[in-house]
């Protein structure tokens, strides 16, 4: 079952076709693994999916009732508000009913500081942390995660992990940006490579492994 | 919902930020502060060249009256400061816009004025541009107050003449001593002449004169003076609690504080790398739009209200008359936030567009001083600013609070005034709808 579909999606920034029209299919229990060198327009594409950047071209469709989950590359949270204050505010936004107890709920899970230190007097570790944190309030059933263990300790990024194999089981979809060979191979079942904005490759991560593309990528 | 949510994170993130909260609140004060003086300069003494061809003499008499020429000059000449200066020098002066004016003493001009045949003349030349209207008008009022002084003597001399017709005696004339009978005089030797029907007629007229003259005194003096200006007694506002200043220091203030406020809120919030979060259906660019212009008006309202308050505590305890600024408090806090909104919504457009938090601080900040000096032009003086400025908050706030503490009646001015500031605020939030697409790219 298509959770998200992406027909003829495409962005410019300026003259910079930062993505050229690109279908995609994100389905139900799949763990999407999007690579490509630098540039290559993996952020534009999950921003595109999140809703976060409008396409120039093309339309995303999401599966009626879905709630999807972005995490941005740079974490995206209110500097001069502690943990506690960003995770609040965006579980009201999200329309959380219980926005106190989600937000003490997440800051357990990412062990996140809960002294009203400003969020943007933590260390780039914990601002990823909240980063991800405010991506899973509102109990998303898609999570796009962009590079999303690049600032992680190894047990944080081994509870995101679980976190993300627990929500394909539950048939959740995770689309996630990586340079990690290893993170692919133990983490996705389909991969999808982009290079100069355009999808170069879409299928499994075995047969990705045999494409040449694989190497100049890795 | 979301609007609201994000109007008290501003306001948590304001509260949490004291320096900018005391660089807005100081910096506006300090540029209503300059602006006063600038306003106070423009009142000063303009510097006015005096050149004196003729020999004028350091006292003289006139119609009975002495004048000391130095003591008079100062006197009369309170608008403009005179200085002495020969006539080529006076020229060079007013060639490099050291002086703005020269005033000359011609040859003669103290012969006819002890003559009082004819009106002894001043010379007046003035520099080009916008100061010569002014300056002329300040040389006008010194001849008048000179003319005012010397008109009570020509009047002295002319009664004296008036008292010679009436009761006869000794006079003199350009120089010319010469001695009159007079009605008086005339009016007795009538008498000793035989009656008849035609002496009769003469006695008759000599009764009339006399009696039309001795009335001679208050009317020549009401011709002279068929309006006369008298200063009244009371003290008014000193020019630092006036309405109109009241009226600016609010305007100005608030224009930087919310305009800079405005866009720089909006702006950071993509330099926080959250507009991505929120526009994927948390908030609609038109709520994060609306958010910003509550944030501006709210700012406006408390920042206002606590100058309004300052100044209503200042004139309460000065004792100084007019105005009502406690019971007109209601209505000028309508003012206060449809301003705030309204130039908020224009600074959210403007954060729209830079896009960068420091780029709209910025940019806000070389936007708004057109904006207030557009509106502290005179309309009358340069018709364009007036009409550049209808199309900005500014001159609207200035008027509605000038209307709301100190009118009389200001529901005209208020409704009027009130109405263009909706107006423009709903057109500047269109527009920042519009221009907060830029933010997501």
């Amino acid at each position: 079952m298509t959770l998200l579909l992406a027909r003829g999606v495409a962005r410019r920034f300026g003259r910079q076709e930062a993505l050229q029209p690109t279908d995609l299919e994100v389905g139900q229990a799949e763990t999407l693994a999007l690579v490509g060198p630098n540039g290559a327009g993996k952020s534009t594409l999950l921003a595109l999916l999140a809703g976060a950047l409008e396409p120039t071209a093309g339309t995303v469709e999401r599966r009626h009732g879905v709630r999807v989950g972005w995490v941005p590359q740079r974490p995206a949270h209110y500097a001069r508000l502690s943990p506690r204050e960003n995770l609040e505010l965006f579980a009201r936004l999200e329309g959380e009913p219980r926005p106190v107890e989600a937000a003490a709920r997440l800051l357990g899970t990412f062990e996140l500081p809960r002294d009203g230190q400003a969020s943007g007097s933590l260390s780039v570790g914990n601002r990823q942390r909240l980063n991800l944190a405010i991506a899973l309030l509102g109990d998303p059933q898609v999570l796009l995660l962009d590079e999303p263990t690049a600032s992680l300790d190894p047990g944080q990024r081994r509870r995101l992990w679980e976190r993300v194999d627990a929500l394909r089981e539950a048939g959740g979809a995770v689309v996630f940006a990586t340079q990690n060979v290893d993170e692919l191979e133990r983490h996705a079942d389909r991969v999808v490579a982009l290079r100069d904005g355009r999808v170069v490759f879409d299928g499994t991560v075995s047969d990705y492994e045999r494409e040449p593309l694989a190497d100049l990528f890795a | 919902m979301s609007a609201w949510l994000l109007l008290r994170k501003d306001l948590r993130v304001l509260r949490r930020s004291p320096l900018l909260v005391v660089v807005l609140l100081a910096y506006p004060l300090l540029v209503a502060g300059l602006v006063g003086l600038v306003a106070g300069y423009a009142t000063s003494k303009p510097r006015v060249a005096l050149v004196v061809e003729d020999e004028l003499p350091r006292t003289f008499v006139l119609g009975g009256h002495h004048f000391h020429v130095d003591r008079t000059i100062a006197r009369v000449s309170r608008a403009v400061k005179l200085v002495r200066l020969s006539s080529g020098e006076a020229e060079r002066e007013l060639r490099t816009g050291k002086v703005v004016a020269v005033v000359t003493v011609p040859r003669g001009f103290v012969a006819d004025l002890r003559g009082m045949v004819r009106s002894p003349r001043l010379v007046l030349e003035t520099t080009h541009g916008g100061l010569s209207p002014r300056v002329t008008q300040q040389v006008q009022a010194l001849v008048y107050s000179l003319n005012h002084e010397l008109q009570a003597a020509y009047i002295e001399s002319n009664l004296r003449y008036v008292q010679l017709i009436l009761h006869g005696g000794d006079g003199s004339f350009l120089g010319r001593k010469f001695q009159i009978l007079g009605l008086d005089g005339t009016e007795q030797e009538l008498r000793h002449l035989p009656s008849g029907p035609r002496l009769d007629a003469i006695r008759q007229f000599v009764r009339d004169a006399r009696l039309a003259l001795a009335q001679t005194d208050d009317a020549l003096r009401a011709t002279a003076n068929p309006i006369q200006l008298v200063h009244a007694p009371e003290h008014g506002r000193t020019w630092a609690l006036s309405a109109q200043v009241q009226a600016y220091a609010l305007a100005l203030t608030i224009s930087f504080l919310t305009l800079v406020l405005a866009a720089g809120a909006v702006a950071a919030e993509r330099d926080e790398n959250v507009i991505g979060r929120l526009v994927r259906g948390l908030v609609g660019l038109g709520e994060l739009v609306s958010a910003k212009i509550m944030l501006a008006a709210l700012v406006s309202l408390g920042v206002g209200l606590a100058i309004a308050l300052a100044f209503g505590v200042v004139i309460q305890v000065g004792g100084v008359t007019g105005g009502e600024p406690w019971s007109r408090l209601p209505l000028l806090c309508v003012g206060l936030a449809l301003a705030g909104a309204s130039l908020g919504a224009l600074g959210t457009l403007l954060g729209a567009l830079a896009r960068e938090p420091r780029t709209a601080s910025l940019v806000s900040l070389l936007v708004v001083l057109p904006i207030v000096f557009l509106g502290l032009v005179p309309r009358e003086v340069v018709p364009v600013a007036g009409y550049l400025s209808d199309a900005l908050p500014f001159a609207h706030s200035v008027r509605f609070f000038g209307a709301a503490l100190y009118d009389a009646s200001p529901w005209g001015v208020v409704a009027r005034e009130g109405t263009w500031l909706v107006g423009l605020a709903a057109a500047f939030a269109a527009a920042a709808r519009v221009g907060a697409r830029r933010l997501l790219a």
